[in-house]
Parts: C-alpha cells; structure tokens; sequence
C-alpha cells in the first residue's frame, strides 16, 4: 500500500476508504480563487460494485492499493464491456463504466499499448500512455490570422465523439497529440 | 432543547472570513432559533463588525452569540452535533477527536460536520455541492457545502426582510435627492464635533459612488477622471487599503470624517463601517465598487450596479471565478460587454478578442453611464432573482436535516 494524493488521482488508481477497495472511475480537479483545490471522485467498490460520488481536497492523502498490472492491447468492444489481450492471447473483460474517463481514446486497430490492472485476479481499469496519437475528425476552418497557436477552437477526435481544444492551425486530418491524464491536446504531429 | 451548532473560522485576511460567519451566526441565531457558538483565531478582526467583543475573554457571549477564542478549545470542550468549519479551515484535532467520540457513542441525533467553502459561480460548485468527503476509517463524513448563485448550491446570505428594508431605505432616500449626499455622510461619520454635518447642496447630474478595494493601479486614473468631467461625483471612501491611494493621489495624508472638493470630485472619507452602516452605504450609492465576497453579496442585495474586485490569486485562479459570475449576472441584459469590459479592466484581465475593448478606464466608465438605468433594472431583477433561491442560512438547516435523516435510515 502507498499513498497518494487526490489530486494526483486517476482513472484507473484504487485506493481504500473506510476499508473498502474503490477504484477511480473519474477524478475531476476544480480548484478557483480562494477555494482550497478538490477533486470529485467518482468511485466503484470492488467489492460490492457500488458507485458513489465524493469530494475530497487535493492535498488530502489517500491509501493506495498497488495492484497487479499487465500490458495489453485493445482487442474489441462488446458492449457491455471492452476486450484486451495480453502478449500471451489471454483475453480480458472490462466494464466500460469503469473506463469512463478513457474509453473515448479506444478506436478500431488500435495498436497502444495500455495498462490492465486486476483486482483478486479480475482486470478492473485500463492505463493509456501518456501521450496518444489521435486523428481529428471534424474542426472549423482555420481563422484567417490566428496562427499564433494561442487561440483554441474544438475539435472531435476520429472514431470517437470526443470534443477538446485544439491550436487554431490544426486541421481536419491531422494527427495530434493527446495528454491522457488531462484530456488536453498537446501539439500537432 | 435547541439544536447547538459550532462555527469555526480562521481569518486569512481581511474581513470577508469572519464577516461571513458572523452574519451566519446571527441568522442562524435570531432567524432558526440556533444556539450558536463561534471559534475565531484572530478575535481582534471581529471587534471591527463587533464592537461589544472584549479582547481578553476566552469565551464571551456577545448579541446573543458564544463567541470563543480558537485557543480556548481543548480536550474538555463539550462538542456541537453540528460543526462548520468555514472556508476548509480545519478544526482543532482535540475537537476533531471528541466529535468523532460523540459520533461513536451516543449516534442519536446524528452529528454533521460541514464545511462550508468560498462563494463562486462556476459549474463545477454545483457538482460538488453537498457531496460528502470519507473519513478514513470510520462512518463520520465531512460534507462539502458551496454557496452560489443557482437553487444546485447553498444559495448566499441574506436575513429575512432585507430585500423589504432596503425597498423602504431606497424609496426614502431617493425623495430628498437634493440633501442625500450631505445626509448620508453625516449619518456615517457621526455627528461629533469633529465631523460637522457639511451644508446642504444641490448638485443636479451628481453621481454617488462608494469605494471599497483592494490596491489597483487605476484608481489614481479614475480619480483624475472624475474630478475632471463637467457633472459632478461623490465618491464615499471606505477605510483601508484604497484611503492610502486615494491620500497619495491628493498629496496629503487624509483621515475618516474628511470631505473634499477636487474639481468635480467630492471625496468623502469614511471611517469603518459596521455591517449595517456598510449596507445603508450601498443601498444610498447609484455605483458600489466592492471586493472579496462580503462585501459583494451585500451589493448584489443593495439592488444597485457593483463593480467587483476579485481577490487575487497568483496563479490566476481568480479569473475563471470571475468570468463564471460575469456569464451568471450578465445573462438576459443588453449591452453586457460594457460591464464585463469594466470588470475585466478593474481585475487586470486581458481583454477578450470578441469585443473591441476600451482604450482606458475612463472610456469604460463612459459606456457604463450610457446603459446606467437598464443596469440599475438588471440589479433589481438579479436580485429578485436570486431571492428565489433561498438562503444560506435557511439551506443549511434543511440540508442538515436531510442528512440527518438519511443517516438515521443508513
């Protein structure tokens, strides 16, 4: 067991509280003018399957259970759950709720290689890397003048609703780069 | 027996903190019938809106308030089945204890640890608002209780009948128009020898302002503006950090009950104002510049135009605060970019690109004239607006209810 903040928190990160195993479904960060920083958790007990929402400050330290990981890859989805596969063809069932805060990065062919973790032996969240490549589907037209890189606009990923900002130069087509553990754009590839 | 709360307040700075929890203390006293106790560490802060409070008593019951020296708490402080700690201050680990002890041994009625955390407008409170923190190894949980501006959050203060007095306060006072100015300021002051009441003036096109701030770099530039246009402003300066701007920009130093004529500029000089002098103030001004959170709810409540002084964060976390309340406030009214441009520029917050901005504060102050009356009927409506809400106080209660309730069932 160690210890971690709940700022650092993730998606995929189990902790116990009150004695109960919770893996992080969502953890949202919020922290504004003189408010102290929180993050809402959004939990599931492994043991009971309960999901519950809480709020805990960011620097509040949290038990941490290390668990048992391997390296898979994104297999196909059956809803409703995702399958993986480890280097030795073992397949592996994972609820999508539990891949809530990730599952808009899956995308058919998939070749990343992500993070099981298994609870009592049973996979119960999914790790991307760092940093992903996606293809951007749909974004407006460039602005004539805003080429600084400052300026935003949305944009939806290839095979996934998912909507985030992007640099005002990026274009349909193009392949960028996506921070997993924000959800932000990073650069374009 | 009457339910008995504890408050616990740590003052960071400045007044807002314990401005707060006193206002809460006192509804939560008079409105709901509450035994209410309130643990402050800086005890001289609250003589300022207090001023029956003695320095040198641990405890000390005051307008029907226990109010307690943070250091008087020990391992033999009896605790409250309800707590709040304001703005996540803490509360003391020996009371921390004995609250969990409590919770343990006797569970009936359930005791409820809150804290009640700073006002903001920004979605995300609402999300949160209520939502319980774990304990690590027990059943006792901490809940999170946001103030806000929509029915999701704890609403903001407001005693009962206020919005009635202030209708009656500004109904009066806008029918002697000629002798408010010289009236208000008298009443303000005192009426000591040392602050004579001034004679009575009549200044048609008078603007009256009130002026409570942090230090900002543009009050020297709106005071030459002011004292330069052709219609006249009273500007009401309340004490502190903006006294000292305003004396260096006058070029001698200036005390309270102090009134002076530059140019088309009357500066009033106040000295600290209690809360309900402090309300009369804004209710009286057509414009209040406000700062920190008391202050700016009071504002809202005075149905009047505010311009609003954020308190700053180095890294920046205050504008995002601001711009939600902008969005909020500015909803349904016409020529909203002039008041987001005054506030921005007030803020130092980059302009946004979508709107061509103002080349100064004084073209600023301009454009908000121009709209003056349909933000004075914005004020009023906001208000009503969020006078549908209810009020902390009040949801606090029925919050705290509510888990009782649910507690009791679990």
């Amino acid at each position: 067991m160690s210890v971690k903040l709940a700022g650092d928190l993730q998606s995929g990160n189990v902790v116990i509280v009150e004695g109960n195993p919770l893996v992080v479904l969502k953890a949202q960060y919020n922290k504004s003018g003189r408010n102290a920083a929180v993050v809402k958790l959004r939990m599931k007990n492994l043991l009971t399957g309960r999901v519950s929402e809480t709020v805990v400050k960011a620097d509040e330290k949290m038990e941490q259970i290390i668990l048992d990981k391997k390296e898979c890859t994104y297999s196909y989805s059956a809803p409703p759950v995702h399958v993986f596969v480890d280097g030795d063809y073992n397949q592996y069932e994972i609820d999508a709720e539990t891949m809530a805060d990730v599952e808009k990065y899956l995308m058919p062919e998939m070749t990343d290689v992500v993070e099981v973790t298994f609870y009592e032996s049973k996979p119960i969240s999914v790790v991307f890397p760092k940093v992903i490549i996606r293809e951007v589907e749909y974004t407006e037209p460039v602005t004539r003048g805003d080429t600084s890189g400052k300026i935003t606009k949305a944009a939806v990923l290839k095979h996934s609703k998912y909507e985030l900002q992007v640099s005002a130069f990026v274009e349909i087509g193009d392949k960028i780069e996506i921070d997993t553990e924000t959800g932000e754009f990073r650069r374009r590839c | 027996m009457a339910d008995r709360w504890d408050i616990f307040c740590r003052v960071i700075d400045n007044y807002g903190d314990i401005g707060v929890c006193w206002r809460l203390a006192r509804q939560l006293h008079y409105e709901l019938g509450i035994r209410v106790r309130l643990w402050v560490d800086r005890l001289e802060v609250l003589t300022h809106l207090c001023p029956q409070v003695q320095m040198n008593q641990g405890c000390q019951q005051v307008d029907g308030i226990e109010i307690c020296q943070w250091e008087s708490c020990s391992e033999e402080t009896l605790t409250a089945r309800v707590v709040i700690e304001a703005f996540a201050c803490e509360i003391p680990s020996c009371y921390q204890r004995s609250l969990l002890s409590l919770h343990e041994s006797e569970p009936n009625p359930p005791v409820v640890w809150i804290n009640l955390e700073y006002l903001s407008a920004e979605d995300w409170v609402s999300e949160c608002h209520g939502l319980a923190t774990p304990g690590s190894s027990t059943s006792l949980r901490k809940y999170f209780f946001f103030p806000g501006f929509t029915t999701e959050t704890g609403g903001l203060l407001k005693e009962a009948g206020l919005r009635e007095q202030v209708r009656r306060y500004q109904q009066e006072f806008t029918s002697q128009v000629s002798q408010a100015t010289p009236e208000l300021w008298a009443r303000l002051v005192g009426k000591s020898g040392d602050n004579p009441l001034p004679e009575s003036h009549e200044m048609p096109g008078e603007l009256r302002v009130s002026l409570f701030c942090y230090l900002n770099p543009l009050i020297p530039q709106l005071l030459d503006y002011w004292s330069s246009r052709s219609a006249p402003t009273s500007l009401f300066v309340t004490q502190g950090l903006a006294t000292n701007q305003v004396a260096e920009w006058c070029g001698h130093p200036l005390k309270a009950g102090d009134r002076l004529q530059i140019g088309a500029l009357e500066l009033l000089i106040l000295p600290f104002l209690p809360p309900p002098a402090y309300d009369e103030l804004l209710w009286s001004c057509d414009f209040n510049f406000v700062r920190g959170e008391d202050s700016f709810v009071r504002a809202q409540w005075a149905n009047r135009p505010l311009i609003w002084q954020i308190y700053p964060q180095e890294d920046s976390a205050h504008h995002k605060k601001l711009e939600a309340f902008l969005s909020l406030y500015l909803r349904g009214i016409c020529n909203l970019e002039a008041v987001s441009e005054f506030w921005r520029l007030w803020n130092h917050i980059p302009p946004d690109r979508s709107w061509a901005h103002a080349s100064g504060i004084e073209d600023a102050w301009e454009k908000l004239l121009h709209f003056r009356q349909e933000w004075n009927r914005h004020s009023q409506e906001w208000a009503d607006r969020l006078d549908r809400k209810g009020n902390l106080a009040n949801n606090l209660q029925m919050f705290v209810r509510k888990i009782r309730e649910e507690t009791s069932r679990s």
